[in-house]
């Protein structure tokens, strides 16, 4: 009798699940950096996947988090074993590589067709370069972030500095002040050797003409010399380059231990938190300086993360944009206002969002004069170029190399990356947009 | 009874099967994709192209591999003299009683029971310019200007070094100590009634008892320092300007600061190399001594 109840049992839960096997529905999985602690992977988790979920109860959809150190590797790892996730959340300069490897899927049509041109040409002309090649488009850049400096106006006051520096001979007389009167390093940066330094140096070599494809000419060099000074002089600690990330910084600025740092709006979803700044209850933030005061604004990189499709299934393509389509389309306003330490990457939400959150302004205005990494350094080559540059600043920095050498010898490395046509036809395109954003900063 | 020789492959095609999955394949693909110019993008659209010997003449050209050889050398062999010098000496130390010589020795342990994250991330801070390091010794008054420890091209690699010692003397410690309470107590007691001295018993009876263990503990120590990577990346990723790159850091650099594989993989076949060839010569000669 036992046995023949057990067998029973067996056979109905075998028919209860069947359905549920047979019938399962799609998950689909979306892969990020994002900590799911971190304010853009909370907002995908309770704000997006449920408004999903509302018009696709069945669907089911997963966010893995990744951490940034392994995420390349791992995307690398799931393309070759053809293991990718459905939709992948990306640091732009990563972009025209993926699509360029074929791991990004063309959302073109969909964007066209859901969101329109207008919205498409409503991306600041950086992003679009980025995510697009020839006419397809690849992901969609979800904000954006770039540099200024972080200043505590307390310890400014105290050596009788009322304004933030404006020009980099301000930043050097108030760095000076600070150490010859509080006895403490005036400006904290990052200088690693990896992209985040690259990153750091860039609106030093940028605003002031330089270009990553001809590091050996005088405005390349004037600006590590400039950098390199200001730690020579111990205005900024040497320390700089062994820092963990660009965090670390704003825990010496935390600490009391620098009166301004270089850092990004980033920070205020991160360290600068609402209960922190009223803490410290005099942080600020400048514009970042500029070599000349004719210069509306610095040259700057934008920094960034974007969204793309990766499956090729049409049916999970198709809610994978759909979840792209919700976060750019009716939940826009709301990440923008609420969820998220970035600023916007669509020029109409610029304004609002400077209006709505003041902390950003100095950010947005900046963001109409921030450029694209990859194109500026050689598009797919643009990590070697990159990481030339960081191992020659650090050089410059510890006084193994002279600005001349470092830079010599670095320029010298990036152009035997290339092909001499190659080479030409980057260095060219780099130079007429420098060109043309310097000739914009200028403009009355 | 004799076992016919099918099944005595059987059971081992267990293990067999492990080591070519696990050991032999990585090694082969590895040195396949050395022999590539592998990227990002051709590596993901399997595009590759055959270059023969490029990666390695590119990899032999690039003063960097030579300075990341040369600190891989410097930072092993420095590493396991010193590791197993003071390992040795505690092992003595505490192969006699003493009052609290539990609590010493599980002291003794702590560097090897911390995650390299923690001890990495700690000595970052402890040896930077405005560190707790340059700190003390200039609270003492006995420096004026913070010592450079990681913040100069020829400092970085010592300072490493010195960590590495702190972190690997637990590993030779118990090692030697473990193989010290092998030697039969007999033998000191009969050099006691020859009236040895201390010296002449760890000179004459510990260290030639010991060689098997002081040998085997030196050829693991090399092998385990020379692929030391993590303390070198949390602590100064190889900087600065590629200072203190070991072999190691230098070809995770390659493959994920600038996605060259087939350049990345070229160092580590040459690495394989190099460890082969130092088992090979130290096997001949523990061979030829027998």
């Amino acid at each position: 009798m036992q046995g023949q109840k057990a067998v029973w049992f067996l056979v109905i839960l075998f028919l209860v699940t069947l359905p549920s096997l047979v019938f399962a529905g799609t998950t689909l999985v979306f892969q990020g950096y994002s900590n799911p602690n971190e304010q853009v992977a909370q907002f995908i988790q309770n704000v997006l996947i449920p408004e999903f979920k509302k018009a696709h109860p069945d669907v089911d959809v997963k966010y893995v988090y990744i951490p940034f150190a392994e995420y390349m590797s791992t995307i690398l790892q799931q393309a070759v074993s053809n293991t990718l996730p459905d939709l992948v959340y990306l640091d732009n300069p990563w972009v025209p590589q993926l699509i360029d490897a074929n791991v990004l899927q063309n959302i073109r049509d969909y964007v066209m067709k859901d969101l329109g041109n207008d919205f498409w040409m409503d991306f600041f002309p950086g992003h679009r370069m980025v995510t697009s090649k020839d006419e397809g488009i690849y992901a969609l850049q979800v904000h954006t972030n770039n540099l200024a400096i972080f200043y505590r106006e307390g310890f400014l006051q105290k050596v009788g500095v009322g304004k933030p520096p404006k020009t980099w001979e301000e930043l050097l007389d108030v760095s000076r002040k600070i150490k010859e009167n509080l006895n403490l390093y005036g400006l904290i940066f990052y200088a690693g050797a990896d992209e985040a330094g690259t990153w750091q140096f860039e609106p030093f070599l940028w605003s002031n003409g330089g270009s990553l494809l001809e590091l050996d000419q005088k405005e390349a060099i004037e600006a590590l010399a400039f950098v390199a000074g200001l730690v020579k002089e111990g205005y900024a600690p040497r320390d700089v380059i062994n820092l963990k990330d660009q965090g670390d910084e704003t825990i010496w600025f935390m600490n009391g231990q620098v009166a301004m740092m270089v850092n990004g709006n980033w920070e205020f979803g991160w360290h600068l938190l609402p209960d922190v700044l009223e803490k410290l209850g005099d942080v600020r933030v400048a514009p970042f300086p500029v070599p000349d005061a004719a210069m509306r604004s610095a040259i700057l990189p934008f920094g960034g993360e974007c969204v793309g499709i990766t499956t090729t299934d049409a049916e999970k393509s198709k809610y994978a944009w759909e979840l792209i389509r919700i976060w750019f389309g009716e939940k826009l306003e709301e990440y923008y206002e609420k969820w998220t330490g970035h600023i916007p990457t669509l020029a109409s939400y610029s304004a609002k969002i400077a209006s709505i959150r003041p902390e950003f302004k100095v950010f947005i205005d900046q963001a109409a004069y921030a450029l694209p990494r990859p194109p500026m350094g050689g598009m797919e080559k643009y990590p070697d170029v990159s990481n030339e540059l960081a191992l020659a600043l650090q050089k410059a920095l510890t006084g193994a190399q002279t600005p001349e050498e470092a830079f010599g010898q670095a320029a010298k490395n990036i152009k035997n990356l290339f092909t001499p046509e190659q080479y030409e036809k980057h260095k060219e395109f780099a130079r007429n947009v420098l060109t043309e954003v310097l000739a914009r900063t200028k403009q009355q | 009874m004799k076992m016919p020789k099918v099944s005595l492959f059987l059971f081992l095609l267990p293990s067999l099967a492990l080591i070519c999955a696990f050991g032999i394949y990585p090694i082969v693909y590895n040195a396949f994709l050395s022999l590539k110019d592998v990227n990002l993008i051709s590596y993901i659209r399997g595009t590759a192209q055959n270059v023969g010997l490029t990666n390695y003449r590119e990899v032999l050209d690039d003063p960097l591999f030579w300075k990341a050889l040369f600190n891989t050398v410097t930072f092993t062999l420095l590493s396991i003299v010193l590791q197993m010098s003071i390992g040795f000496l505690l092992a003595l130390l505490f192969y006699r009683e003493f009052p609290l010589k539990g609590l010493f020795q599980a002291l003794v342990m702590i560097p090897w029971v911390m995650p390299i994250m923690v001890s990495g991330s700690f000595f970052r801070w402890f040896l930077s310019d405005n560190g707790f390091l340059n700190n003390f010794l200039t609270a003492l008054g006995w420096i004026k200007e913070p010592i450079r420890w990681i913040t100069t091209e020829k400092m970085a690699i010592y300072s490493l070094t010195a960590v590495n010692v702190w972190l690997g003397i637990p590993f030779n410690f118990i090692l030697l100590y473990t193989g010290i309470q092998q030697i039969p107590e007999e033998l000191y007691e009969s050099a006691d009634i020859d009236g040895a001295a201390s010296w002449h018993k760890v000179m004459y009876i510990t260290l030639p008892m010991l060689k098997p263990v002081i040998v085997a503990t030196f050829i693991l120590g090399c092998i385990l320092t020379f692929k030391v990577f993590d303390l070198v990346w949390i602590v100064t990723k190889g900087g600065p300007g590629g200072a203190s790159h070991l072999l190691s850091t230098l070809s995770y650099s390659l493959a994920f600061d600038r996605f060259q594989f087939g350049k990345s993989t070229a160092v580590l076949v040459l690495m394989q190399i190099i460890v082969v060839l130092f088992i090979s010569l130290s096997n001949r000669i523990r061979w030829e001594e027998r």
